[in-house]
């Protein structure tokens, strides 16, 4: 023992010295960790937003991704809808106060089948040629061309001819659209549209130099210079993946308005906690806020603001033959657990979001005020009771016992899971379903919704113009968006109703009829209707968020220069404001 | 016995039977010690090691029999106390059940004028909270402010701190574009804490006026009988009134994004987590031991050969073949990707056993009781299970004890990338990367998964250590 005794003792100073060493070792870095993070907390929390530059008229901002088209012809995403709508303009636009004023067409005229634009004579392109009727007869042509593959040829359906020249069935020069002279356009339309004008500042409906286009040689809008501007900005740099800088464009008939000189995209980055670092460092003058970055915004005292997107997200079934989730009585248990507040204010914790209750967002116009105030969404409350009787119904109607998993495709973002998982919980909790929860990135997602390898599926949708028709149409038999394969008779007449009329009450009533299908027949559950919130650089007024158009549109803003008093600290009610704090 | 006596030769004979006596001198005077043992002795007086072995215990213990004890729900989602720190249990009061709520209309309210701008706009006078505010809801209201008529709708902001310096509102929670409506309720992630709430007027365009008017107001937690009779905190609804207080349910180490109790997470994914990392080691170790000791005794071509086949299999990407076993194996999206991962892992990693043993085996096989058993006509089979690797035995537990971290790891990386278990299955990896996403917000969900798989490894890796130090048999000779 007196071996084991002497070996320990020889041992032990060693272990103890290697002990205190590791200790000291890691306590140092403890604390140098500690006041690495201590000085980059006050670092950034002392440094002066900036990101813009009042001198030059330059605002600095980040871009989630690399504009993926902006040949307008053929974009379908945001980033590009962004880009396109700074340095392109359609017959008509969207002002500051999203009213529809006059783009290229000084001046317009619209009947039920027909509708002529005249073309104002200062509208030039950036290499100083003019903008004719033919330029948008050739894009128009383009877009509904088979060859050219759009996504969103069906935005030009309403002309005439435009459908079947898209199917193939008649070449793109008969699209009813002639150019009667250079500057004045008429059109034919293939039934009355109401809703025609609010289409024109749709990028599909942008013109195209077709000069231009055919010099390009296929390069067309694939680089700076392979692109061709008629909107108040240029892009005057584009470093693939980096950065995109506009300028302003001096040959623009409006340019007298524009007060920015250049807004530079300098940082492409899809990470929303990088995008916040830039913005705490000063490097750009906007940045979207997350649930997690809520807390240090109020800490760092900054103006936030709030923006609803527009867009409505569902959990849309599939009712392809042999699905489970064609069953009523499965769809129904579903609906009678879904809980949209509880995923709104407990799981998302982002203001600005809604929780859902109809497909038809609270923001669309009805007959004269909001649709939804017009004709309120159909609510269900949450009955896990009843619930389990209609799971029960649905059991016996498809012979099971037991309900085997069902799947759920869902997108590989941090919300997207958090929504999934608790989605996975909810229907697991309140009605033992099981769900298998299937992750994809977006374009995966998206061939699956289309192919039908899901049983839910977490989708979205965003308008493409400002009428509850771009949402009523979804769940049309014939709609290609319809990914469940949804086919119900009575809501095809509605939304043929509402197609067709001109009469804003006897189409409103037809998409309430849309909105109480839905609902009764447990289409879709609607989960929110997504908002976000953001801090933008105080010295940066009159940028416009929208949902339909541009977003974020800063054609019409401007650089206040530091030292002028800022949107809340306004002069004007010194009093009032007093009063105001004495409330607190 | 000296040279000096045997050289003398005076009488006593040069060569004499011993006596008994000296037999004795020469009886061990301490307990023989069979290698094993000495191992054992070995790895007591190394406290590192043994220090860690005591955590390899203990943690098998909490992962065994800990759900046994803790017998929380793992995927069970407390929505009331999402990203809790660790700490006591929290107390809340038991209220009736939430109601919707009609709203406030003001129908006498002035009716919006689009031409009035923001900056002549005022803010809303009598802001008052309606009913008591709890976590349930808080519930506002408001009178149109009559001096500056024309508003088109009311923005509503909360903030934690008092907005007065310098105006900053706070989150902006709610908005309504109906100026008759004159009351907010606001249900964002209420907090039992005091909040500001401000509201002002908006105009047509959406701008806000200047002016705004502030209400602080105190947040009570409260949980309805109900849910807490679902939770398990009470028996019978009857039995609680309003006003009670009711304890909420205990989360030792916090909860996660979603209100998951990270102990429970903790233990069921070390399941996981150390199931991987024994089993997918010992299943490899094993194959490397056959395989080295075939090649290491065979020798000469086979040995070249099946060497070579080992370096083949060295080249080979573990992350390429992860992925095609997903898609052979069928794995889609929502299983669970731990069966690929297993057959990935062991078909991959056994050539450094494989290549260590047969070093040893090479070595052995020219040793002299080798040589003395084939003479005595010991087959080839039991030469290798009997005398060769046995010998062998201190290499396979140092690698064993290196391979289980490393698996542990292994696995770890691959759940934190998404590819190993399907949600809700907790496992330390894929703990790490939710809690990631929060790390500077709410520490907790990335420090405690990363502990253990900091302290899991740790372990393996000093035991390891200890384990080499305790076998080796040469340094059993130099004591």
């Amino acid at each position: 023992m007196a071996e084991g005794a002497v070996q320990a003792g020889s041992r032990a100073p060693l272990d103890r010295g290697a002990l205190l060493q590791l200790l000291g070792l890691g306590l140092a870095g403890v604390v140098g960790l500690g006041a690495l993070l201590a000085v980059l907390a006050l670092w950034t929390g002392s440094g002066a937003a900036d990101g813009v530059d009042a001198a030059t008229g330059t605002v600095t901002l980040a871009l989630s991704e690399e504009p993926p088209q902006l040949d307008a012809t053929r974009t379908t995403d945001q980033v590009s809808g962004r880009i396109l709508g700074h340095v392109m303009e359609g017959l008509l636009r969207y002002d500051a106060r999203n009213r529809l004023v006059p783009g290229v067409a000084e001046s317009w005229e619209i009947g039920e089948t027909s509708a002529s634009f005249r073309l104002r004579a200062d509208a030039v392109w950036s290499n100083g040629e003019p903008i004719t009727a033919h330029d948008f007869i050739f894009a128009w042509r383009k877009a509904l061309d088979p060859a050219n593959a759009s996504q969103y040829a069906f935005i030009l359906y309403p002309l005439k001819n435009g459908e079947a020249i898209n199917r193939g069935q008649l070449p793109p020069s008969a699209l009813a659209a002639r150019a009667d002279g250079d500057r004045t356009l008429v059109v034919e339309l293939e039934r009355p549209v109401p809703y025609f004008a609010k289409l024109l500042a749709f990028p599909t409906y942008f013109p195209i130099n077709e000069t231009f286009y055919r010099s390009r040689e296929g390069r067309y809008a694939a680089d700076a210079e392979d692109l061709l501007y008629n909107g108040p900005f240029t892009i005057a740099r584009w470093v693939h993946g980096a950065s995109v800088r506009l300028e302003k464009n001096q040959r623009y008939w409006n340019a007298d308005a524009i007060r920015l000189n250049a807004i530079d995209y300098a940082y492409i980055t899809s990470d929303a906690n990088a995008s916040l670092n830039f913005y705490k460092d000063g490097k750009i003058a906007m940045t979207g806020l997350n649930s997690e970055n809520l807390r240090d915004a109020l800490q760092n005292r900054w103006n936030i603001r709030r923006f609803t997107d527009g867009s409505v997200f569902f959990m849309e079934f599939n009712y392809r033959e042999g699905r489970l989730t064609r069953n009523w009585h499965l769809r129904r248990a579903m609906q009678l657990v879904n809980d949209p507040a509880e995923l709104v204010y407990k799981v998302i914790k982002v203001p600005g979001n809604l929780p859902g209750a109809s497909l038809f967002p609270v923001w669309l116009k009805g007959v004269r005020g909001y649709f939804r105030q017009e004709y309120p969404a159909p609510t269900t409350r949450v009955n896990e009771a009843e619930a389990r009787r209609h799971l029960q119904l649905a059991k016996e109607q498809l012979g099971l016992t037991e309900m085997p998993p069902l799947v759920m495709l869902t997108g590989d973002s941090d919300s997207a899971n958090k929504q999934s998982e608790y989605y996975q919980n909810v229907f697991k909790r309140r009605l033992g379903l099981d769900i298998k929860i299937d992750r994809q990135i977006f374009k995966q997602r998206l061939a699956k919704m289309t192919s039908g390898e899901f049983d839910i599926v977490m989708a979205g949708w965003g308008p493409d113009y400002d009428d509850p028709m771009t949402f009523g149409d979804l769940f049309a038999s014939w709609n290609e968006n319809n990914r469940g394969r949804y086919a119900n008779a009575e809501l095809d007449a509605a939304v043929d109703t509402a197609r067709s009329s001109m009469d804003p009450k006897v189409r409103m009533d037809a998409m309430a009829e849309v909105q109480r299908i839905l609902h009764e027949d447990a289409v879709v559950l609607v989960n929110y209707e997504r908002g976000s919130v953001y801090v933008a650089n105080p010295q940066l007024k009159g940028v416009v968020r929208r949902a339909v158009g541009t977003d974020p549109d800063f054609t019409h803003a401007w650089i206040e220069a530091p030292g002028q008093p800022s949107d809340l600290a306004a002069t004007e009610h010194p009093s009032a404001e007093a009063e105001g704090h004495a409330g607190g | 016995m000296s040279e000096a006596d045997m050289t003398t030769g005076t009488g006593v004979p040069s060569f004499a039977p011993v006596p008994t006596s000296a037999t004795e001198a020469q009886v061990i005077s301490r307990p023989s010690l069979s290698y094993w043992q000495d191992a054992w002795r070995r790895l007591k007086a190394n406290r590192r090691a043994l220090i860690s072995l005591w955590i390899v215990v203990g943690l098998l213990l909490f992962t065994v029999f800990g759900p046994f004890v803790w017998r929380v729900d793992p995927d069970d989602q407390d929505l009331d106390q999402i990203s809790k720190p660790l700490g006591p249990a929290s107390v809340a009061t038991v209220a009736t059940a939430f109601e919707p709520w009609a709203g406030v209309y003001n129908t006498l309210g002035p009716l919006p004028d689009t031409s009035v701008a923001a900056d002549r706009l005022l803010a809303p006078a009598e802001l008052v909270a309606v009913g008591e505010a709890t976590t349930q809801a808080v519930r506002l209201s408001w009178q149109p402010n009559r001096t500056a008529p024309g508003a088109s709708g009311w923005r509503v902001y909360r903030n934690l701190y008092h907005p007065a310096p310098d105006h900053a509102l706070g989150l902006p929670v709610g908005e309504i574009l109906n100026p008759a409506e004159t009351g907010f309720e606001d249900r964002l992630d209420l907090e039992p804490r005091r909040y500001f709430y401000s509201v002002l007027a908006l105009d047509a365009w959406g701008a806000e006026s200047s002016d705004y008017i502030t209400l602080s107001v105190d947040v009570k937690r409260v949980i309805t009988a109900d849910e807490a009779v679902a939770k398990g905190l009470a028996d019978d609804a009857l039995e609680l009134a309003p006003g009670d207080s009711v304890e909420l349910a205990f989360h030792p180490l916090g909860t996660d994004y979603l209100g998951r109790d990270m102990l429970a997470r903790l233990m069921h994914g070390a399941r996981v987590s150390l199931f991987i990392g024994i089993v997918a080691s010992f299943v490899y170790v094993a194959f490397g031991i056959l395989y080295g000791a075939a090649a290491g005794f065979a020798g000469g071509r086979v040995d070249q050969l099946l060497m070579r086949f080992a370096d083949f299999v060295v080249a080979l990407p573990f992350l390429l073949f992860m992925i095609l076993f997903r898609i052979l194996f069928g794995v889609e999206s929502g299983d669970s990707g731990i069966a690929p991962m297993l057959v990935a892992m062991v078909l991959l990693s056994w050539p450094a056993t494989a290549r260590l043993v047969r070093g040893q085996i090479l070595q052995i096989r020219e040793e002299g009781y080798v040589g003395a058993a084939r003479l005595l006509g010991a087959r080839s089979a039991w030469l290798v299970m009997r005398h060769m690797i046995p010998n062998t035995m201190g290499v396979i537990l140092v690698t064993l004890t290196f391979a289980v971290p490393s698996a542990i790891f292994t696995e770890a990386f691959l759940s934190f990338i998404g590819m190993g278990v399907a949600p809700p299955t907790p496992s330390w990896g894929s703990m790490c990367n939710e809690g990631l996403k929060t790390m500077l917000t709410t520490p907790h969900e990335l420090i405690a998964p990363a502990l253990f798989i900091s302290i899991t490894v740790l372990a393996f890796n000093l035991l390891g250590d200890g384990l080499r130090d305790a076998l080796d048999a040469r340094m059993r000779s130099t004591e």
